[in-house]
């Protein structure tokens, strides 16, 4: 199977992520998409290692996950305080500093 | 010797061991049958279609499962140590021992401020 | 067979100190005494940055590739930027020590009994000083990362704590929390457009470190597609950090949301961070296909200042004025990074060193403009300011003119380098922008200076605090560099000068 589909599938991964960053409206879901982002590069990591026929881009994938774990933390931790102040998740809601 | 006759020999130590206490905890132990014995695994929360208090999860379940994926991710710095330890030798030892004291001062923060207290 | 790594742990302990007074900080919040933590607390950061401070003095005049196996170069333009960061972070410390302004406990409710009680308990969030370092840190190993995973790991390290920050005011809550969101949210966007390049920098060149990035790109694709796909994509995180116009769009809600005092570290240090950087990568590793991307930075360096200088005149709050002057400002230092020499580098230097010292001044004096409800941010309250109190009312004219780049102050100098600099490499287009916009930006400056002295004030609620001493320190330091860098610029462009060095 050509290498190459691989960097196709992790663009489209990215370009979903991107594009549910724009159009979506709960800030989980956004964040959720964030997180697809991340992890089409992490596959693109993984498939350049491949191509280049080197380690680094799976150590690079590693971190890349220990990061997303912490930004998950200390994203997670944001929503649920913003949910317990005003009950609501939607980005839209959070619009009191462009009056 | 065969490399792998220390493995077949580990295998059959762990077959023979889960044999064995499956077999004495059927002979020996008391038989009580109630509720929690029906439960998945004998323990934990009944399996419900929907979340206690209708629908949503209390905020503290999100805490542990935040804390445990933040621990939990730490692991992956340790297999590729696993792998070459012996080349790294004391280097790596001091270094890898470094790593954990500060995931475990992180851990000695949690515990401290009441973040694995569940009530 | 592996070799065991080696490090030259003398370049990195400036680092190791701050992350180790980091931790400690975390350990303290754990065994001690709640009571006594905010002094503890602060004399731990304060002490590790003045560690630090001697060690960087120390190391001053050396420079190594292998300071930790090529993940890190430490070379003059590191160490004065370093430098830059630290005495950023000691002043943006002492504003921040009066805690006031923090929230008591981040988890309770806005408006909540449980909120009540632990204010009238006078406890006090003191993460915030772990917290501090952990970003300082990161920002240190942000401007010497030479390899993809370092400078990936250090973008995330001084922003993640950045985002919590944001959120820890304590009037205004649900504004401090909606920034932080906002800012998280477009901050971890932005990252995974930084780590989307990184991958096809790694797949064109087979390396994570800058040095084989760069002699790949150099060596023949330079017209590859990967590698302009890399460079788009990093760019665009980079210049997220630095709220280059496209991409600016959480600075003005995150500047006035996040606690003044936050405000002024984040929007002095994430900028000399952030351009360290970009200086960096652009230099070092894209400096061989300048072609390719030069037009597309001249004209984001065109909008970004034109953009923040006619954004800034609408505004009514005093904070997101200050913003999109930040923004106006990340254009004027983007034309540095256009000329590609030795004194745009330099200039570039000068230029985020002034700018951070003149605005920690700015939002340390509006961290003591206040009435019964807290600090007051909006511009039309401030008229009459000049008659109560002329001494702040006079300093924060001041340094607004400095942002104008009127002569005399040390705003002035900078943008001169730095436009001298630009106009050097035959970049005519972008200095003529560059000058046209800062002549636009000076009119709202003058507005305002012209409302805290000449117009009336309206109403006689708003006070001006006493400040404590370490405010007073922090504010009386940075506007003093001001007028003395504007007078005196030599002293640090000859340091500037013989510090812009970088080396691969």
């Amino acid at each position: 199977m050509n290498i190459a589909n691989y960097l196709y599938l992790s663009a489209l991964l990215f370009t979903i992520g991107s594009i549910g960053v724009v159009l979506r409206r709960n800030s989980i879901v956004v964040f959720m998409c964030i997180e697809l982002m991340l992890n089409a590069a992490n596959l693109a990591f993984v498939t350049f290692s491949r191509i280049n026929g080197n380690l680094d881009g799976q150590v690079v994938a590693f971190f890349t996950m220990v990061v997303a774990a912490c930004e998950v933390v200390v994203g997670l931790a944001i929503i649920v305080t913003i949910f317990r102040s005003r009950r609501s998740a939607s980005v839209d809601d959070a619009s009191l500093l462009n009056r | 010797m065969n490399p792998y006759v220390p493995i077949l020999a580990i295998g059959a130590i762990g077959f023979g061991f889960a044999v064995f206490s499956v077999a004495i905890a059927f002979i020996t132990g008391p038989k009580r049958y109630n509720r929690a014995k029906a439960d998945a695994y004998e323990c934990g929360i009944e399996p419900s279609p929907s979340a206690a208090g209708g629908g949503r999860f209390p905020v503290k379940y999100f805490l542990t499962a935040m804390l445990f994926i933040v621990f939990d991710i730490e692991i992956v710095f340790l297999y590729p140590w696993a792998v070459t330890f012996d080349q790294l030798g004391l280097f790596g030892l001091v270094e890898m021992i470094l790593f954990i004291a500060t995931v475990f001062v992180a851990y000695t923060y949690v515990w401290r401020r009441g973040g694995l207290e569940w009530d | 067979m592996l070799t065991t790594p080696s490090f030259e742990y003398l370049l990195l302990s400036p680092m190791l100190i701050i992350l180790a007074a980091a931790v400690i900080g975390v350990l303290a919040e754990a065994f001690l005494d709640r009571n006594h933590l905010p002094v503890i607390q602060l004399f731990i950061s304060v002490g590790a940055i003045l560690l630090a401070l001697i060690q960087i003095y120390r190391i001053k005049s050396s420079s190594s590739t292998s300071a930790a196996i090529g993940s890190v170069v430490i070379d003059k333009a590191t160490i004065y930027l370093q430098g830059t960061i630290l005495i950023i972070g000691l002043l943006a410390l002492l504003l921040i020590s009066d805690q006031e302004q923090f929230v008591a406990q981040a988890s309770a409710i806005p408006g909540s009994r449980e909120e009540q009680e632990s204010t009238s308990k006078g406890s006090i969030q003191t993460e915030i000083y772990p917290l501090l370092s952990f970003a300082l840190a990161g920002m240190m190993l942000f401007t010497c990362a030479s390899d993809l995973i370092t400078l990936f790991v250090a973008l995330e390290v001084f922003s993640l704590p950045l985002y919590l920050l944001a959120g820890l005011s304590r009037r205004r809550r649900l504004l401090s929390q909606e920034a932080a969101l906002k800012y998280f949210l477009l901050g971890a966007y932005s990252s995974a457009f930084f780590l989307f390049g990184a991958a096809f920098l790694y797949g064109i060149s087979g390396s994570v470190y800058l040095v084989d990035i760069s002699s790949a790109v150099s060596g023949g694709y330079g017209n590859d597609v990967f590698v302009l796909i890399g460079l788009i994509f990093i760019s665009v995180g980079l210049l997220f950090k630095i709220s280059a116009v496209p991409f600016h769009a959480w600075t003005p809600d995150v500047y006035q949301g996040a606690p003044t005092s936050v405000t002024a570290f984040m929007a002095a240090a994430t900028k000399v961070a952030a351009f360290g950087a970009i200086l960096r990568i652009f230099y070092v590793v894209f400096s061989p296909i300048a072609n390719q991307w030069r037009p597309i930075i001249s004209v984001i360096a065109i909008i970004t200042m034109v953009f923040g200088s006619a954004v800034a005149i609408a505004q009514r709050d005093v904070k997101r004025m200050l913003a999109y002057s930040s923004i106006a400002h990340a254009g004027f230092i983007l034309t540095a990074v256009l000329a590609l020499n030795k004194s745009g580098l330099s200039a570039a230097l000068f230029y985020l060193t002034t700018y951070g010292l003149s605005t920690l001044a700015a939002f340390g004096i509006i961290t003591l403009i206040r009435d019964a409800t807290g600090e007051v941010t909006d511009l039309n309250k401030w008229a009459g300011l000049g008659k109560k109190s002329p001494l702040i009312a006079g300093s924060f004219a001041f340094l607004l003119l400095s942002f104008a780049g009127i002569p005399l102050t040390s705003g002035f100098i900078g943008k001169f380098a730095i436009f001298s600099a630009a106009y050097e490499t035959g970049n005519i287009a972008v200095v003529v922008f560059g000058v046209l916009s800062s002549a636009l930006a000076a009119f709202f400056y003058i507005r305002v200076i012209l409302l805290m002295f000449v117009a009336q004030s309206q109403n006689d609620s708003i006070s001006i605090a006493i400040p404590s001493v370490k405010s007073r320190i922090a504010i009386g330091a940075t506007t003093a560099a001001t007028v003395i860098l504007g007078l005196f610029p030599s002293l640090l462009l000859n340091i500037t000068q013989s510090f812009s060095i970088f080396i691969k």
